[in-house]
This record gives C-alpha cells, sequence and structure tokens, in this order.
C-alpha cells in the first residue's frame, strides 16, 4: 500500500514535470536551442492563473486558460527579443539572452508579486477518495487529466494539422522546411509560444497541487524539466513526457525508501548517469523529431 | 559682607570640585541603543528604537532611576556586524553610559559582545536568540530565550499535557535552526514518555511533502511536530489535509504569524505552536503597551518591539538596586529573578539567558486563540 501510494504521488507530480518537458523539447525542436527562461515562464503562468482565482473568484478551467494566454504572449515575446535578432548570430548569444530575460523576470516578479509565498485555491479542497488504504486527492486527479487531455491533443495537433506538420518540418530541417514553403518565422514565432504555454498550464496546476505560488518556484522547476528532457531524448516529445513521469515516480519513491533530502539529488544523478550511459536519452534519436 | 563671601567662594569651590568629576552628579543617566536603524533590518531597528524611548518615557513619568531622568543613546548599527562593534566601541568610552540595550540580530551583537565585555559594560540584547550569545561572556544578556527552553515547553506542556500525545512524529528544515529545534524537541519528548516514531529532514524552498508525509504517516503518529517557518508549515499542513490524515498538528513558535492563517486556511485550523507575546492577550500591562505602541508607531507592536521594551525596564530595576556602577549593574542583573514585563516573567540562568515560559496558542475559526498562559508564573 505504501509503495503503491507512493508511486500514486509520483505520477501526479511526474505529470506535471512531463508538461514541463513537452514544452521544453519543443522549443528545442523548433527553435534548436536549450532555453533558460522556461523556468520564469512556468513562474508567470503560475501567477497569471494565481490572480484570475484569486481575484476574479473564476473556476480552475479559466485559471488554466489564464496561465495558457499570458505565457502564449510571453512565448511571443521572447521570441521576438531572445531568438529573433540573433538567428544568425553564435548560439551562445541566444542563450546569453534567455539568461538575462530569466533574470529580469525572476526579479520583475519579486518586485510586482512581492517576495512572499502566496496561497493558490483550488476548487477541490481536502478532497479525496480512497480506494483500499490508498487515498486520491482530486487535486491528483485532475492534475493527471488535464496532463492527459492535453497529451493527446498536442498528438492530434502535431499530426493532423498544417501547423502541426509545419512544427515538425521545421524541427526536422529549417532550410529544407523553408524550400517546401514552411513559412518558417512564423512557425518558430508560434511553436515558441505554444511551448511556453505549455509551461503556463504546468505552472497553474503546479500552484494549484501545492495550493502555493512564489516568485521563485521557477528555477528548480526549469531543472527538472530540462532533466526530464535529457532523460527523455533531447526533442522527442514522447520521450520528454515519459521522462518527466519517470522523474517524478523515482524523485517520490526515492524520498520514500532512501531519505527526504535526495529528492534533488536524484534528479541530478539521473541527469548525469543518463548523459553517460545514453546521451541521446531513452527515445532519442539521432537528428530530431517531435 | 566677608562671611557671604567666604560662602560664596565655598559653593563655587564646591560646584568646581564636583562637576569635572562626575558626570554622575547631574541628573541624567545614559543607556546606550545599538540598532539598526537603517538597511535590511530598519524595521526592526524602528521598533526597537521606539519601544525603548516608550520604556524610558514611562520611567521618566515616574520619577527616573533614584531621582535621575534616563536618556537614550541611539546608534545606528545597519545590521552590519562591523558597525555594532565600533558602536561598542563608542559607547565603552563613553563613562556616562551605563549599560547597552542590542543588538537586534545574533551576529551584530556576537561581533560586539568582546569589547563590552573587555570594558565591562552590559551589553542586553532583546533579540539575538543564538545558543552562542549569552554564554559569550558575563556581560551578556540575552531575554528572547533559545531553543533550549522552547523545545521542552513544547514536549512537556503542548505535546503532554495539552495535546496528550503519547507519539509523535517530527518533520524538520535541514539548517541550523531546524537540527537545534528538532533535538531539543526529540530528547524533551522521549523524557516526558512520547514517542518519537520518525524524524525527517526537508530542504528550504521544498513545494511537494507528499512522499515525506505518506512515509512519515507509515509509523502511525498520533501528531506531528512542524519544525519550520510559517511559510512551509502553511504547505506541511495543506498536503497532510489532503492526505485525509487527521493528525494533531504542533510547531515552535516560528509558525506564529497572522500569514500562516492567510496561507493555511482552513488546513491550520487546530494547530498548536507557543509565543510568549500575543497582541490579544488580556493583561493590562500588554494592551497599555500595544496601544501606547500603536499611538506612537501608527503600528501594531510584534514581539521584538515587547522584548526591547522589556530590556530598558529590566535595565532601570537593575539600575536602582545596583546604583551608577557598570560593574554592578551587572551583577545586580545577573541575579534577576521573576522580573514581569510585557512579555512575561523573566529569570536569567547562570550564563544570562532566559529560560522562557510560553503562552499556549492554537488556531481556531482562523484565529490565534490564547489556550493557556504559562508566562505569569
Amino acid at each position: 500500500m505504501f509503495f503503491l501510494q507512493q508511486l500514486l504521488n509520483g505520477i501526479a507530480q511526474g505529470s506535471i514535470y512531463a508538461l514541463m518537458a513537452i514544452g521544453y523539447s519543443i522549443i528545442l525542436g523548433v527553435v534548436g536551442l536549450v532555453s533558460f527562461v522556461h523556468g520564469e515562464v512556468i513562474m508567470i503562468g503560475a501567477f497569471a492563473g494565481f490572480y484570475v482565482l484569486t481575484f476574479l473568484y473564476s473556476n480552475v478551467l479559466v485559471a488554466l486558460l489564464a496561465g495558457f494566454v499570458a505565457t502564449w504572449a510571453l512565448g511571443m515575446f521572447i521570441e521576438k527579443i531572445c531568438y529573433k535578432p540573433f538567428r544568425n548570430a553564435a548560439r551562445e548569444v541566444a542563450l546569453i539572452a534567455t539568461i538575462g530575460l530569466s533574470i529580469t523576470l525572476r526579479s520583475s516578479a519579486q518586485i510586482v508579486f512581492g517576495t512572499q509565498q502566496k496561497f493558490m485555491p483550488d476548487m477541490f479542497g481536502n478532497r479525496f477518495f480512497a480506494v483500499g488504504d490508498i487515498r486520491i486527492a482530486y487535486t491528483q486527479v485532475f492534475v493527471m487529466l488535464v496532463v492527459v487531455a492535453l497529451c493527446i491533443a498536442l498528438r492530434q495537433l502535431f499530426f493532423r494539422t498544417r501547423f502541426g506538420i509545419a512544427l515538425r518540418a521545421v524541427a526536422m530541417d529549417k532550410k529544407a522546411a523553408a524550400l517546401l514553403g514552411v513559412n518558417v518565422n512564423r512557425t518558430i514565432l508560434f511553436g515558441n509560444a505554444l511551448a511556453c504555454s505549455l509551461g503556463g498550464i504546468s505552472g497553474v496546476l503546479l500552484g494549484m497541487y501545492y495550493n502555493a505560488v512564489h516568485p521563485l518556484m521557477g528555477a528548480t522547476m526549469a531543472m527538472k524539466a530540462f532533466t526530464s528532457t535529457v532523460f527523455g531524448g533531447l526533442t522527442s516529445t514522447t520521450g520528454a513526457a515519459i521522462g518527466g513521469l519517470l522523474l517524478g515516480i523515482f524523485e517520490n519513491l526515492g524520498v520514500a525508501f532512501l531519505s527526504s533530502g535526495y529528492r534533488d539529488i536524484i534528479a541530478f544523478l539521473i541527469l548525469i548517469v543518463v548523459l553517460l550511459i545514453k546521451p541521446s536519452g531513452l527515445l532519442g534519436r539521432k537528428g530530431v523529431e517531435l | 559682607m566677608i562671611k557671604r563671601l567666604i560662602i560664596l567662594s565655598l559653593v563655587v569651590i564646591l560646584f568646581l570640585w564636583i562637576s569635572p568629576a562626575s558626570q554622575a552628579a547631574s541628573d541624567t543617566i545614559k543607556i546606550g541603543l545599538s540598532a539598526p536603524i537603517t538597511g535590511n533590518y530598519a524595521e526592526f531597528g524602528e521598533n526597537f528604537n521606539y519601544a525603548v524611548q516608550m520604556a524610558a518615557d514611562k520611567i521618566n513619568a515616574q520619577g527616573g532611576i533614584n531621582g535621575k531622568k534616563v536618556e537614550i543613546v541611539v546608534m545606528d548599527s545597519k545590521g552590519d556586524p562591523r558597525e555594532s562593534a565600533l558602536i561598542a566601541q563608542r559607547f565603552v568610552q563613553d563613562p556616562n553610559i551605563l549599560a547597552v540595550i542590542g543588538d537586534f540580530t545574533s551576529t551584530c551583537s556576537l561581533a560586539a559582545a568582546p569589547i563590552y565585555e573587555r570594558y565591562g559594560v552590559v551589553q542586553l540584547s532583546p533579540t539575538a536568540s543564538h545558543p552562542d550569545f549569552a554564554p559569550s561572556g558575563k556581560y551578556m544578556f540575552g531575554i528572547v530565550g533559545t531553543q533550549d527552553a522552547e523545545g521542552p515547553f513544547n514536549a512537556k506542556y503542548i505535546a503532554k499535557e495539552y495535546l496528550g500525545l503519547n507519539s509523535v512524529a517530527i518533520i524538520y528544515i535541514n539548517n541550523d535552526w531546524g537540527v537545534v529545534t528538532k533535538d531539543r524537541f526529540a530528547k524533551a519528548a522521549q523524557e516526558n514518555g512520547i514517542k518519537v516514531t520518525i524524524e525527517q529532514p526537508f530542504f528550504e524552498g521544498e513545494r511537494d511533502y507528499n512522499a515525506i508525509l505518506t512515509k512519515i504517516r507509515q509509523t502511525n503518529p498520533e501528531g506531528l511536530f512542524i519544525a519550520a517557518m510559517y511559510n512551509e508549515a502553511s504547505l506541511i499542513c495543506q498536503q497532510i489535509r489532503k492526505m485525509g490524515w487527521d493528525v494533531k498538528l504542533l510547531a515552535p513558535s516560528s509558525v506564529f504569524s497572522d500569514s500562516l492563517l492567510k496561507l493555511g486556511g482552513e488546513a491550520v485550523e487546530g494547530l498548536v505552536t507557543n509565543t510568549f507575546f500575543a497582541l490579544n492577550d488580556p493583561d493590562p500591562m500588554v494592551q497599555e503597551f500595544i496601544q501606547e505602541f500603536r499611538k506612537r508607531a501608527g503600528r501594531d507592536p510584534n514581539l521584538h518591539a515587547a522584548c526591547a521594551y522589556d530590556a530598558m525596564l529590566l535595565l532601570a530595576e537593575a539600575i536602582k538596586k545596583a546604583g551608577f556602577d557598570r560593574k554592578a549593574i551587572r551583577d545586580v542583573l545577573a541575579e534577576t529573578k521573576g522580573f514581569q514585563g510585557v512579555t512575561g516573567s523573566i529569570t536569567f540562568t547562570p550564563v544570562g539567558d532566559v529560560v522562557r515560559k510560553y503562552k499556549i496558542m492554537v488556531v481556531e475559526n482562523g484565529q490565534w486563540v490564547i489556550k493557556k498562559d504559562y508566562t505569569r508564573d
């Protein structure tokens, strides 16, 4: 029972990681760069959801939508100031631009939102149902359902829509995609916005799951998203999702059977071991795919 | 005529003879206040300033100490240990300063301690809670109390007597403070016949306690002692309630804050903690202090302000008995027993610390409610 309960905790946590990781791998695929600003995107999404829930007394779906919209806009902004101007410059320039933006966002958030942790309500309160000895919180179920629904929707988007096909084409080869008539700039712009908005939704879910938002919550989360992505295979969204899920499960089982101090160590250990043994990750292949 | 001249010259000679020899012959005495008036801790330093001045005015209104008015000499340490050491240097070399109140942080107080010790001047800190501060010299005194007092109080009066627990689990933040708090509580719990089922650390900034809590729950304790600051404690309580776990919650005074109520909501209902200064304390002396502080500062006093107020009253008592001699003041102060201030009863241990007694506070309907008050015993 203890094991199953911990497994459930791990899956709930892992599904949020998965969502962040999917966003991260889309950025890697479409833009072709590691983003250091993803943690702050997650944080901004969380705060957007927080303000909608607290001041407009809306329901959770509106909060998720707010997180989505706010970070979609932020994603377009990031593309405009961090990636586009430096598309023909050395890759490090864009990387450093994202680092700078992440520091700016984090510090501004502390000024605008205050440095204190804030209580974020969710509509489920402390309700749960029990299966045998295992207790499943409504919030956990909600989190998992949202993530699964989003994964299905993404799958449809990637394979059934022109935009999705364009995204995959750009991820594979920007020049060839351009030759075939894909508007590469526009695809990168919206691809990055989509990736960021997934981060924003995961921020809202995080806030609801822990009932707390904080201006510095992004930093560790970005690390977890990055680890999941590397774990799963850098640009494979399926791999990233599986990586996130596994990371969540490993962390929770690690805490359960080793010590609670080991949570972040586990994430780093996984990162190092994967890089040593299979640098391409679980599902990673040479080249890129979405 | 000659007689009058002789008397006049005698008076003049007497006057000249006495006045330069000792300022003590004047009608004021000086107390130093070393506090962070500017800088990061300015808010706390300001509270010190208001509270100490209030206490001095009260003493002066009652005729001062042995007929002399108290004057506070305020110096700004900016929360910087180098500044507090410089201030100490200036205070000790001014023979008119009889004793010093300050500094706010343990670090500043510790930095100034060797200087006060060398010159034999009392440094009475209202707020330094580091266990090393008071033992660092004969002239160092702290009145806020340390975990040496809080852990045993929590175990004996809250866990055993108030909640009637037979077993307790501990979750604690893995830093200096958390480890000391956990150790003192666990030791005292065992001495009081309470079984400690498990001790689990977590790191600063942790947000997900589900795994740790599930693990702790396996040991089936009747109560959970949360050694954390209020923001982490509120999250822990939320996640406990989400698990549907009905466990009795207790915590040290670090959670005693309005923010805990705001952040914790329903999840912190029934949480028990301890404090020795509360705004809703019905004691008339405390209420008088709170009203006067509000009038002067335009806000509510906090624990630090209350401690600073008591520090001044305590010093005045000691000077009244000891007279205007630095060493005598130290000796009388060290023997303080059962002094009643707004923060309760103060008795110094041999090293100059205070073993505090506390009020038991419980969250009821989103408010802190005083359940039992041991501070006046």
